[in-house]
């Protein structure tokens, strides 16, 4: 008899459906998989059968035969225990045919036969749209965030078998509340502080208020946040680089409901954990340590397509610290994705392209010795300086809109009065940016092209009198000259004024504009 | 001094261009002979001076004619003892080269004051600083400055010496080492270009010539000889800037030493020159005092009243070009007056004037202190610096010096 069970597996962030046909017939007693089954597939067989037998169910001794269609594509994970448990039931007579029609099963099995969760729940559940879902317990909330059909749970296999026989009653509860999860908006949902960023074991974003003084990092802060323009920061160990690119995941507005489902498949697919509600609406933070492998910045991997870093960053914040012991390999392979907002990796079994469209934060010292910045203080050798300013390729400083030197904070800032801002407020400002930016059809300003600036940001004759100055002095070149008018246009809808971009605010980009200078440490006259 | 054919200079560059001359070879070779002559005898094998007719074969292989189109195709001047061009100092030098090359013009070395400014490739910021100013000082005096094209402290010196923007300032003068059509180090593409525009690039190597560590110390003691004070900013213990000073002293040239941290291990050979005795250099004045240029202790206050000005009288011998008639010196060592006031300045960039502190301050230190918005003080700090009354670099501004 023939029993065929639809599943789905992982390639990339991609699920792709699967038929579990399984074929059981006289003959020698034997269990095969075929259909390009990897390692795990393959030892499935042996935790099905365990499974079965210690649910208390009969394991047929005869001729077993699984096929994983379509049998061209190569596919791994444990998640498919489950479809060939319930396949080899539904083929063995065990099983009415008609209790399982319509419904997808996904996930693993003990050997106990408990029912246990897989990564990457939200986009199998996406591919098997339109049938009824069978996961455990913990991958409820993640199915029913795109499931359109009833999501079903249940803990172990011989529970599950009990219910689909109809001989016990689903547990409703767990049903509905997943619905709940699903059908909630997020832009409707408070500011929630507490939920998890989804990077592991990081506490949520500092708040602003505890950083004292700063107020020109602060203010470069949320210019990145409101223009999504990238951030580096230069100075020298304990001046509060770290902590300062910590605060800025709390000035993001949340992220819309897809981008916050995008975000939600990527960290599912990869195994990170989600916030209770199943949907990541905090804007994600990333802090890979140096020492991180090209695939694992990019993603790629050989048995199956991993996303790196900068996907795991997707619609919020990447921040390097110490940018400068990053390889040059891992630095230059960021230049794509920062241009594209995606990262396409090809290997031989394939490509697949991972979204990757992040505000990048870098912080590095302005010298090996770690003292430059203030003049005199440095004793690095310059070529040792010119070195160690290399390490950033130059097409990698222009991605940077804004640069900025950060000094360890004096007594006079320390003690400066009265409190900071706090993150609420600056977070405030920032959304109102946004929603302008929105309003010119881009996510943020750092987005808008060359030429729509010139429509989108008329500057009054005083600022482009100030710009002019600028360009014969040398000192601002025509990319340069780009980069300032966007972060001038951000400026001008941070102080919600008009559509003229004003010189107070090309001034302030001016300040704010990423130059080399600031790590050769070069004298301006 | 030599009969002078048209060939002559062509024959020079040929001989210096073969294979495995050096200068102390190719002076030997030249040594009672015009250069045509002494190539004809290389290609006879006949040359007394080249018994082992180390050169003959490479020599009947060359083309002179094609070398000297060659060298004017580069524009590349070759200059002989007693010719038009040739450093008057050399003559009579017992390391002068037989033969220098030149780009640029290269009479702007005669009747100036020129001094040497060399140091250490590996120099650190302040080196870098004090050899920039002062080359920019001195040119504005109307002194040649005198360096090697290399990195850190010689590309320092060059960059400021092109900096000074004085209609009368003298011109820059370069001597490196390698071939003059190979620019070395290639960062310094941009000075190179510049310095041959504005001034004289000598080079006693052929065109063609790589960089190897055989021509540096040979490229110093030209520097050296060509120089009326050589001034070492920084200088590494055994440091390659010591072999300029050794040349120096030989020639009785004064060795001038900018004083460095006893900390800073590039300052280790400056430090220890000083403590040999050698003239401690703080600024331009000291360097023109030590050339007779300028004299201190006639400091007179002149009557302005906002800002006060020390200023040091010119006096120097007979004919030299600097006296111009008494016309006073701009002073290095200025007074500063530290609550100096402009009537130029508005209120606010008094403010931010007020708040920045002779050593290097932060942005933030400035915003804290004036308790402005951040466009205000941007505002006025770009005003100031424009003014010249601030300086700024990387993120920090310090009040310039006047």
């Amino acid at each position: 008899m023939i029993a065929a069970i639809p599943s789905a597996v992982l390639i990339g962030v991609d699920g792709h459906r699967v038929s579990v046909e399984v074929h059981v017939s006289n003959g020698l007693p034997g269990f095969t998989v075929v259909g390009l089954p990897d390692a795990a597939v393959r030892e499935s067989r042996d935790r099905v059968r365990a499974a079965l037998l210690s649910s208390g169910l009969p394991w047929p001794l005869r001729r077993v035969t699984v096929n994983l269609a379509p049998s061209g594509m190569r596919k791994g994970g444990a998640g498919l225990d489950l479809p060939i448990a319930i396949g080899v039931l539904v083929a063995a007579g065990e099983l009415d045919p008609a209790a399982v029609e319509g419904t997808a099963f996904v996930g693993e099995l003990g050997l106990d036969g408990s029912l246990r969760p897989v990564p990457g729940t939200v986009v199998l559940a996406e591919s098997l749209r339109g049938l009824h879902l069978v996961v455990a317990v913990d991958s409820a909330r993640e199915a029913g965030l795109v499931s359109e059909g009833d999501v079903r749970t249940s803990s172990a296999l011989g529970e599950l078998v009990e219910r689909l026989s109809g001989r016990r009653a689903w547990d409703e509860a767990a049903t509905e509340s997943c619905g709940a999860a699903g059908n909630g908006s997020p832009q409707d949902s408070p500011h929630h502080p507490e939920v998890m960023t989804g990077s592991l074991g990081r506490p949520p974003h500092n708040e602003l208020s505890d950083v004292r003084g700063q107020r020109l990092a602060r203010r470069a802060l949320e210019v990145a946040a409101a223009g999504g323009h990238h951030l580096l920061m230069v100075g020298p160990p304990g001046s509060g680089k770290s902590m300062l690119a910590n605060c800025l995941p709390g000035l993001l507005p949340p992220l819309d409901r897809s981008t916050a489902l995008e975000v939600t498949r990527i960290h599912s697919v990869t195994g990170l954990p989600l916030p209770p509600s199943g949907l990541i609406e905090r804007p994600p933070f990333r802090a890979p340590h140096h020492g991180t492998s090209p695939v694992a910045m990019i993603g790629g991997g050989t048995s199956w397509m991993r996303p790196g870093e900068i996907s795991l960053a997707h619609g919020g914040v990447l921040f390097l610290d110490e940018m400068g012991e990053f390889s040059a390999e891992v630095l230059d392979a960021l230049r794509q994705p920062l241009e594209d907002g995606e990262v396409r990796v090809s290997r031989a079994r394939g490509s697949t392209t991972f979204p990757a469209r992040f505000i990048l934060v870098a912080a590095m010292n302005p010298c090996p010795c770690g003292e430059g910045g203030a003049p005199g203080a440095c004793r690095c050798t310059e070529a040792a300086r010119e070195r160690y300013a290399r390490r950033l390729s130059a097409p990698l400083l222009d991605r940077f809109d804004i640069a900025l030197p950060v000094a360890r904070p004096q007594v006079d800032e320390l003690m400066a009065p009265g409190p900071a801002e706090r993150t609420d407020a600056v977070a405030a400002r920032v959304s109102d940016a946004r929603r302008l930016a929105a309003g010119r059809g881009v996510p943020f300003n750092a987005a808008l092209s060359g030429p729509a600036l010139d429509q989108l940001a008329p500057m009054s004759s005083a600022a482009v009198a100030l710009i002019e100055k600028y360009i014969w002095s040398g000192s601002l070149s025509a990319r340069g000259l780009h980069r300032v008018h966007r972060l001038a246009r951000t400026l001008a809808d941070l102080s919600g004024g008009g559509d003229m971009v004003e010189e107070e605010h090309v001034r302030e980009a001016l300040l704010l504009r990423c130059t080399r200078d600031l790590l050769l440490g070069v004298e301006r006259r | 001094m030599y009969p002078t054919t048209d060939q002559t200079q062509e024959h020079a560059a040929a001989l210096a261009g073969l294979p495995g001359m050096t200068p102390v070879r190719l002076s030997k070779l030249l040594d009672g002979f015009s250069p045509a002559l002494a190539w004809k005898a290389v290609r006879a094998g006949t040359h007394p001076a080249d018994p082992r007719r180390k050169f003959t074969i490479a020599a009947r292989g060359a083309d002179v004619d094609e070398v000297g189109a060659s060298y004017d195709r580069a524009g590349v001047a070759i200059l002989l003892p007693g010719s038009i061009g040739y450093p008057s100092m050399l003559i009579g030098d017992p390391g002068a080269p037989a033969v220098l090359f030149a780009l640029g013009d290269p009479t702007v070395l005669e009747d100036r004051p020129r001094v040497a400014i060399v140091g250490t490739r590996s120099a650190t910021h302040y080196g870098r600083q004090v050899a920039s100013e002062l080359a920019a000082d001195l040119v504005a005096e109307g002194v040649v400055v005198v360096s090697g094209l290399a990195r850190g402290i010689d590309g320092a010196a060059h960059a400021g010496a092109l900096r000074a923007d004085v209609v009368d300032g003298a011109p820059p003068v370069a001597v490196v080492g390698t071939g003059l059509d190979i620019v070395y180090p290639s960062s310094n593409t941009m000075l190179w270009e510049q310095v041959a525009a504005r001034g004289a690039v000598f080079s006693e190597s052929p065109m063609g010539t790589k960089p190897h560590p055989g021509v540096f110390p040979a490229r110093n003691r030209i520097i050296a000889a060509l120089s009326d004070v050589v001034v070492i900013v920084e200088s590494h213990h055994g440091g390659g800037s010591q072999y300029t000073a050794d040349a120096a002293a030989r020639r009785s040239i004064p060795v001038c030493a900018v004083p460095g941290s006893v900390m800073s291990r590039a300052s280790a050979g400056t430090n220890a020159l000083l403590v040999d005795g050698c003239t401690p250099v703080r600024d331009a004045t000291d360097v023109l005092v030590a050339i007779s240029l300028a004299r201190t202790g006639k400091e007179e206050f002149r009557a302005d009243d906002a800002n006060r000005q020390v200023s040091c009288l010119g006096v120097a011998g007979g004919g030299d070009p600097l006296a111009r008639a008494g016309s006073p010196i701009k002073p290095h060592r200025a007074v500063r007056a530290s609550n100096r006031t402009s009537p130029r300045m508005s209120e606010h960039q008094q403010a931010v004037f007020d708040a920045v502190d002779d050593t290097p301050t932060t942005f933030e230190t400035i915003l804290i202190r004036t308790d402005l918005s951040i466009a205000t003080v941007a505002e006025a700090c770009d005003n100031l610096v424009e003014q010249g009354v601030l300086s700024t670099g990387a993120g920090w501004w310090s009040r310039a010096r006047s």
